[in-house]
């Protein structure tokens, strides 16, 4: 028996066991919440160095305890955080420091309305995919502000072209988003997930498919769309001066971007939980996100890069007007009855 | 426990940035943070930096910020209607095709000013 | 569809620092980056308001468009402002004045509201309007309003070409 307020010790342990054994602190706490976002986006700066490494046939992380290096993410965190931040002269102190704690908040905040199960969801919002959408519109702002706060010339034309390519990519995606949500007829996306029970969303919105993957590759700034951070040509981009503590902060907050975006396209194209019962639902959405991220991630040890004013403009004319007629296609689709046998 | 989902996403914001919160504070504690202005000066490949930093600025994509404004807006009314679409008769929704072809030619003539570098 | 049953009076109080508190800090500020950022606040605020006013739709939009769309352009726009500029805008004669003002018509409102929000059922009230779900969005653009929907796009269209024509560089 709960008792609030508890006044013997008795009752107070009752209490934490109560509110610790609640599927709501199981949620925002351990999965997927904090703890397994936190090892997910470590996992996957391992991952990725071990996949480039394969792809340029290197080894890639090897010495860093466990087999394959699998401890180096946290050997890198530990020197990283330990490491001597230096602020660049006349920098904006308080910006400096504060937007890249944003960052990783604003990385964090929309796996709140992410299912990865039928009951593993943190907030079941009915406008989920517009929290997200608006969460991911702060980006490109934020990363002005950082490269404007940097006061070096690096940063700030990284900067500036980080803001214009992830704006001019911010509108293709959501406006090939739409054909999910004529298919689905709701923003909730438990909601968007259930209704791919019979038939992924991938098959009847396969060309919206193509325009959302090309354009979060953008979002990301993975190559091929790498040019704000150019090594040979910018250093490092709009991070060029960050160090330290400061450039883990960043570092995580990308990673939990691409854990994020490619859990996305599992929600919305791939069906998020639904797979064979022989495995439990949150297991088949990992795969899944982590097949997804995978192919997000070959593309940077096998493409050349692509210079930012075609990268800017195939954004603006190809990609937008390909997701228009998008819409027009996905309403053809859906008026010409052809879905009806999986329920659309 | 039947929590209201805002209350759940404010109760997961305050939990991300008590935890992460940490990891910008502690280095302050643990880590040198003495400013020198040598070492301090901004990274440009070894050089001493000329100029004030932040003059230059490239104007040939000004043009998609603007755009970017308006087709934001498209978009936010395109997914208020996309929820109710199949539920909706077919001639209500010809109003939004027609706003989207309405759309077309400025979009266009935008795109067409926005590519001809000599305006901007 | 959940009702919002946050304890209205807490957040209703918080939001409103927020926002008055931003507002006043994008007018104050002395470096016309921190008055975007703070005007940025500001708009968040008022977006809280939206999702407490149980429009959570339209909370996002305020968020996506005018944090995500408006400051960018107001950002972008302030660095176009050289610096020399920005520092002789410092040497207002009744800046004191001005300040004290603004911060005590802000301490007044924010008093208000605390005394409105906490006052709680003791005022006299209004049934509060029905919450509407996000679906009805829909019916109500194109079956009840589709010649706004159709006039917002001849809108938005001037609005676009309007500003393209005019930014551009004649030559």
């Amino acid at each position: 028996m709960v008792v609030f307020p508890p006044t013997t010790p008795a009752e107070l342990i009752a209490l934490i066991l109560r509110v610790i054994t609640s599927h709501t602190f199981i949620t925002i706490i351990i999965f997927p919440g904090f703890i397994h976002l936190t090892l997910v986006v470590i996992f996957l700066t391992w991952y990725e160095r071990k996949l480039l490494a394969r792809i340029q046939l290197r080894i890639g992380p090897l010495y860093a305890g466990g087999p394959g290096g699998i401890l180096q993410p946290l050997a890198d965190g530990v020197k990283l955080i330990f490491k001597e931040v230096m602020i660049p002269y006349k920098a904006s102190k308080p910006l400096f420091l504060g937007i890249p704690l944003m960052m990783v908040f604003l990385s964090a905040l929309p796996f709140a309305v992410i299912p990865f199960g039928q009951h593993w969801v943190i907030a079941n919002i009915d406008v989920g995919l517009v929290f997200v959408f608006a969460m991911t519109s702060l980006f490109p702002s934020m990363i002005l502000i950082f490269a404007w706060a940097s006061n070096s010339k690096y940063p700030f034309l990284g900067g500036l072209r980080s803001l214009f390519q992830q704006v001019a990519y911010e509108i293709p995606m959501w406006i090939s988003t739409l054909s999910v949500v004529l298919l689905a007829g709701s923003l909730n996306l438990v909601d968007i997930v259930k209704a791919q029970e019979k038939m992924w969303f991938i098959v009847p919105a396969f060309l919206s498919f193509i325009v959302f993957f090309i354009a979060i590759m953008a979002e990301l700034e993975r190559l091929p769309f790498d040019l704000p951070e150019a090594e040979p040509e910018l250093v490092a981009g709009w991070y060029t001066e960050a160090s330290g503590a400061i450039f883990m902060l960043i570092f995580m907050g990308l990673y939990m971007k691409l854990y994020l975006m490619s859990s996305l396209v599992t929600v919305l194209f791939l069906g998020g939980w639904w797979g064979p019962a022989f495995l439990p639902q949150p297991v088949w959405f990992i795969i899944k996100t982590l097949i997804v991220a995978t192919f997000i991630i070959i593309p940077r040890g096998v493409y050349p890069r692509i210079r930012v004013d075609m990268l800017i403009k195939t954004g603006w004319t190809r990609l937008l007007i390909i997701a228009l007629a998008n819409i027009f296609l996905t309403i053809l689709l859906i008026n010409s009855g052809l879905l009806a046998a999986w329920g659309i | 426990m039947a929590l209201n989902p805002w209350l759940a996403i404010i109760i997961w914001a305050i939990i991300i940035i008590v935890l992460t919160g940490p990891m910008l504070t502690l280095p302050m504690f643990w880590s040198r943070m003495k400013p020198d202005p040598f070492r301090d000066m901004p990274f440009e490949s070894g050089q001493v930096p000329q100029g004030e930093a932040r003059h230059r600025l490239v104007m040939q994509y000004y043009p998609y910020l603007l755009m970017f404004v308006v087709f934001d807006v498209v978009g936010m009314f395109l997914f208020a209607w996309g929820i109710s679409f199949t539920r909706l008769p077919l001639n209500a929704s010809a109003f939004v095709i027609l706003f989207i072809v309405l759309l077309g030619a400025p979009l266009g003539y935008a795109l067409k000013l926005a590519l001809n570098k000599e305006n901007w | 569809m959940v009702s919002l049953v946050i304890p209205s009076d807490i957040s209703f109080v918080v939001l409103t620092a927020v926002t008055i508190i931003g507002a006043i800090m994008a007018l104050q500020a002395k470096e016309l980056i921190y008055g975007a950022i703070a005007l940025a606040i500001s708009f968040i605020g008022i977006a809280g308001f939206f999702a407490l006013l149980d429009a959570p739709y339209l909370a996002m939009l305020q968020i996506a468009i005018y944090v995500g769309a408006v400051v960018v352009l107001i950002l972008f726009t302030i660095m176009l402002v050289r610096r020399e500029r920005g520092e002789e805008m410092d040497k207002r004669t009744d800046a004191a004045e001005g300040s004290m003002g603004l911060w005590l018509a802000g301490l007044l409102a924010l008093a208000i509201s605390g005394v409105v929000a906490l006052a709680g059922t003791s005022l006299p009230t209004q049934a509060p309007a029905a919450s509407l779900p996000v679906s009805d969005l829909g019916p109500a653009l194109t079956l009840q309003y589709p010649v706004p929907l159709i006039i917002l796009a001849l809108l938005l269209s001037a609005a676009l070409l309007g500003a393209l024509v005019l930014a551009k560089v004649e030559r």
